[in-house]
């Protein structure tokens, strides 16, 4: 219990400090000892943090390297120090997630619990959802799905996602609220 | 038509089907039965290809169907324009920008003749005509359901899974459902746990276990008969009753949707 707490705080201090540096190598050896702390799980993880920010970082570095090019200025140090930050900053994260129990380091506060708890079964049943999705997505295609009909597909997709966000949140504030959440 | 043979599944180390063997001849309605959570989802999806299972064989019309073998283009295309599956979410399925492209989405992919045909079918039988210009997330719930069967059956299919397709109709559509599936010519799997319903939507009962096995395979209503196992199943349950200073308790059934 308080080796999760523990964590956490650590975890909660590293986010703010990795956004305070402001010196590509210092984020460069971050990130190295993160890993050697991953252990066995470094490279799963440092492949799964690529993945989720790949599309992201790419739009930003690309916007980035066009506004750098019409203001005459080099991009190069500044992508660096933004990516560095970015991948750091997730694979922290991703490590931090796998290593402590949420539940037990926020256990101080049965508010934070709560909201945890809230969250928690929102995730779980949204990952149900999107693999429903895209199993609807294959079994309707008889071929592999054309580039259009995925983007299609993810459009009615994150459209449902945002009707049932905003329906649930109603739901859940409505519960809080006659559980006494709100009350001063 | 098909036939599985040893199956068991697992989700994350959950067991979600044990040793399942069965077939299903061609032209058959069949009424899969279960608990929530009994694995009926599960073993719809295992048939429509869409899951490989950990273990066991899948058989549909003689060829052993898994990912491996489906990525074979001629049989994936074969086999997906025969066996279609209405999810229990028609939102899953729904993602083309009108009502008439959501219903032309499978025959245009075969190149077909007659799609606007088709689609004007499709749409008439549904009571969707007047809808086709409509962005399918605008319709009804009820209506989203028709339209997602009318784009399954615009392709042809020989066999229709559905996954608890009268969870979310209002009585009136579900009258309607119950009496067009009586009428369609092809090989139907209906998963439902709702057993007023099950007897209208065929006459041969498959039941899944809490434990994820084939509880009964035969005949629905020596199932709907026997008490010992429609409790085993968890389709059934029974509470007590008062009746001024008298006692007693029975059993009723699980009509909820």
């Amino acid at each position: 219990m308080k080796r999760d707490r523990l964590l956490l705080i650590l975890y909660l201090t590293a986010v703010v400090a990795a956004t305070l540096v402001h010196e590509p190598s210092s984020l460069a050896a971050a990130l190295v000892v993160l890993l050697l702390l991953a252990g066995h799980d470094a490279t799963r993880l440092l492949r799964r943090s690529l993945r989720v920010i790949l599309v992201f970082n790419l739009a930003v570095s690309l916007g980035y390297v066009l506004l750098a090019w019409l203001r005459g200025i080099s991009p190069w140090e500044t992508l660096l120090l933004i990516n560095l930050r970015v991948l750091l900053l997730t694979l922290l994260t991703f490590l931090f997630i796998s290593r402590v129990n949420l539940f037990r380091a926020l256990d101080f506060s049965p508010t934070l619990s709560w909201l945890l708890a809230l969250a928690y079964s929102q995730a779980l049943g949204f990952q149900r959802a999107h693999a429903e999705f895209r199993l609807a997505l294959a079994s309707r295609c008889l071929e592999r799905p054309r580039l259009i009909d995925r983007y299609r597909a993810s459009a009615a997709a994150a459209a449902w996602f945002m009707d049932r966000a905003l329906a649930t949140a109603r739901e859940s504030a409505l519960a809080l609220r006659a559980r006494g959440f709100f009350d001063a | 038509m098909l036939e599985l043979t040893g199956i068991t599944h697992r989700y994350d180390g959950c067991l979600a089907l044990v040793d399942i063997n069965l077939r299903v001849n061609s032209g058959e309605k069949v009424v899969l039965l279960g608990a929530n959570g009994s694995g009926k989802s599960t073993l719809l999806k295992i048939i429509a290809g869409l899951i490989t299972p950990n273990g066991g064989l899948y058989r549909y019309k003689d060829e052993a169907i898994d990912a491996r073998r489906l990525k074979d283009r001629a049989l994936s295309r074969r086999f997906r324009r025969e066996v279609a599956l209405l999810f229990q979410n028609p939102d899953a399925m729904l993602f083309n920008p009108t009502v008439y492209d959501e219903i032309a989405f499978g025959p245009r992919q075969l190149a077909l003749a007659d799609v606007d045909a088709r689609v004007r079918h499709w749409a008439g039988v549904m009571g969707l005509t007047d809808k086709l210009q409509q962005l399918p997330f605008s319709l009804s719930g009820g209506e989203k359901q028709k339209l997602a069967l009318a784009a399954l059956l615009a392709v042809g299919p020989e066999l229709l899974l559905l996954d608890e397709p009268v969870s979310a109709l209002d009585p009136r559509t579900t009258g309607w459902l119950i009496d067009f599936l009586a009428e369609l010519p092809i090989t139907v799997i209906t998963t439902t746990h709702n057993l007023s319903l099950a007897p209208e939507l065929g006459s041969r009962a498959l039941v899944l276990s809490e434990e994820h096995r084939l509880l009964h395979d035969g005949p629905i209503e020596p199932f709907l008969a026997d008490a010992d196992k429609l409790r085993a199943a968890n389709l059934v349950h029974s509470h007590r009753h008062r009746h001024g200073a008298l006692e007693h308790r029975h059993d009723h059934v699980h009509d909820w949707d």
